[in-house]
């Protein structure tokens, strides 16, 4: 499919996801994450594993990921800075559905916090995957033209403001996807992504990336070395 | 009575919550002081597990498991504790995340190391109205109020909540602490709120210190 302003919107569902590995250490640490590879240590971490090992085989039923997204101008979207003049941005949104976040939202009711905290950080994990995975398609497009993508921006992340999250929904029809948005700007699912990539022979870089190199909170738990 | 104690820490810093219950039992089996235990064991077990997790050596999982065998111990001695020897009040607060806004999770959390830490915790969940936070707070004789916002266009509320204390004339009496991922101390400054917590561990300390 060639990536052409004007294009119709393309739905994708029915693809299946691995929760994203890095997410996953980042919400819930590294040595509870490494699954496998060394000795699960003490009963607290044995226990801590183990619910996340229960969230992991659990979620493979509750993740329903789909996604959408078109081509557009940069003027059309409120981007952030520098995104009004470019001349092809993908946009997209997608999601993993509601059936997981309403299984956390009974395990915190219920007092079973450690489950459903698992739950919810393999659910950001699963809608990080679902947005890299829709991100990939749409660089497949690209690179079929000779053009590359530039890193994902979000609404609500670095400088773009959150607000610009409703130009979006009016662009796209996320209500195919089973996405909508609140009045204060928010998603529902909330395990849900939205984001826009510059599409060129020499994408734009972004002032958000390296976000942790250039963060000056040294001792931060979810620090990761190697952003 | 020195090495139950420092078993009774441990059971919370290592998030062992059948432990905690056996270790609380025994407590009252062996007629230790309910309070000593508490204060001296189980609660400065919930602390240490509040201080490494400010240090980064612990991850969420461990706060919130750290925080569950805590709840274990209370349920078994809150009885022994509300018949005899009067409790230790730290305060009561009224917490939920504002209108508007379905974040639930870190608001939980806040609520559920409060709690672990022997405040009285009356949790509304999340999307809560304005007026309810204040209804709940006058209600349950509240000494403070939590308001969590998750999003920039909901942040705003949380200074409604404090204009609506104004109005019914509770400002001096109600406190109002407010956190989530888009505030921060010039934000609680701004609005007149009287602190800010960045997170679970910090509104504990922010609710102990200010709590006269």
């Amino acid at each position: 499919m060639a990536v052409i302003l004007g294009m119709k919107p393309v739905v994708l569902e029915g693809f299946s996801v691995e929760p994203e590995q890095r997410e996953l250490v980042k919400l819930l640490g590294e040595r509870h994450v490494r699954v496998g590879e060394e000795d699960p240590g003490d009963a607290k971490a044995a226990k801590i594993k183990e619910a996340i090992a229960k969230a992991l085989a659990d979620a493979r039923s509750l993740i329903e990921p789909k996604g959408i997204y078109e081509i557009v101008t940069g003027g059309e979207i409120e981007g952030p800075p520098g995104f009004a003049e470019l001349e092809r941005v993908a946009i997209c949104i997608c999601t993993i559905g509601m059936a997981l976040e309403e299984t956390v939202k009974a395990a915190i009711g219920a007092g079973r916090m450690l489950e459903g905290i698992a739950l919810d950080a393999v659910g950001s994990a699963a809608a990080e995957a679902v947005a890299r995975y829709m991100n990939d398609r749409i660089d497949e497009t690209a690179a079929a033209e000779g053009l590359r993508t530039s890193c994902r921006a979000s609404p609500g992340y670095g400088d773009w403001d959150v607000g610009g999250q409703r130009r979006l929904f009016d662009l796209l029809p996320a209500e195919r996807i089973g996405v909508t948005l609140t009045p204060g700007a928010m998603m529902v699912p909330r395990k849900s992504v939205s984001f826009a990539v510059h599409i060129d022979r020499n994408p734009v870089r972004l002032r958000s990336e390296n976000s942790c190199r250039n963060c000056d909170m040294d001792t931060c738990p979810y620090r990761l070395d190697d952003e | 009575m020195k090495e139950h104690l420092e078993q009774c820490m441990q059971a919370i810093v290592d998030g062992d919550s059948p432990k905690a219950a056996e270790l609380a039992k025994a407590s009252l089996d062996k007629g230790y002081p309910v309070l000593e235990v508490i204060e001296k064991g189980f609660a400065r077990g919930i602390r240490e597990v509040g201080r490494l997790w400010e240090e980064g050596e612990l991850f969420l999982p461990e706060l919130v498991i750290g925080a569950e065998a805590m709840k274990k111990a209370m349920e078994v001695l809150r009885p022994a504790l509300e018949a005899g020897e009067a409790a230790e009040k730290l305060g009561r607060v009224v917490i939920g995340t504002i209108e508007g806004d379905i974040h639930d999770i870190g608001k939980t959390l806040v609520a559920t190391m409060l709690s672990a830490n022997g405040f009285e915790v009356t949790d509304l969940g999340a999307d809560v109205p304005v007026k309810r936070f204040v209804d709940e707070a006058e209600k349950t004789g509240a000494d403070w109020i939590a308001v969590s916002a998750l999003l920039t266009t909901t942040m705003p509320g949380q200074k409604r909540v404090i204009d609506e204390l104004a109005s019914r004339s509770l400002r001096g009496k109600i406190r109002v602490m407010v956190g989530g991922a888009p505030c921060s101390k010039e934000w609680a400054a701004e609005i007149g709120a009287d602190g800010y917590a960045g997170d679970a561990v910090a509104a504990v300390a922010l609710a102990r210190q200010k709590t006269a």
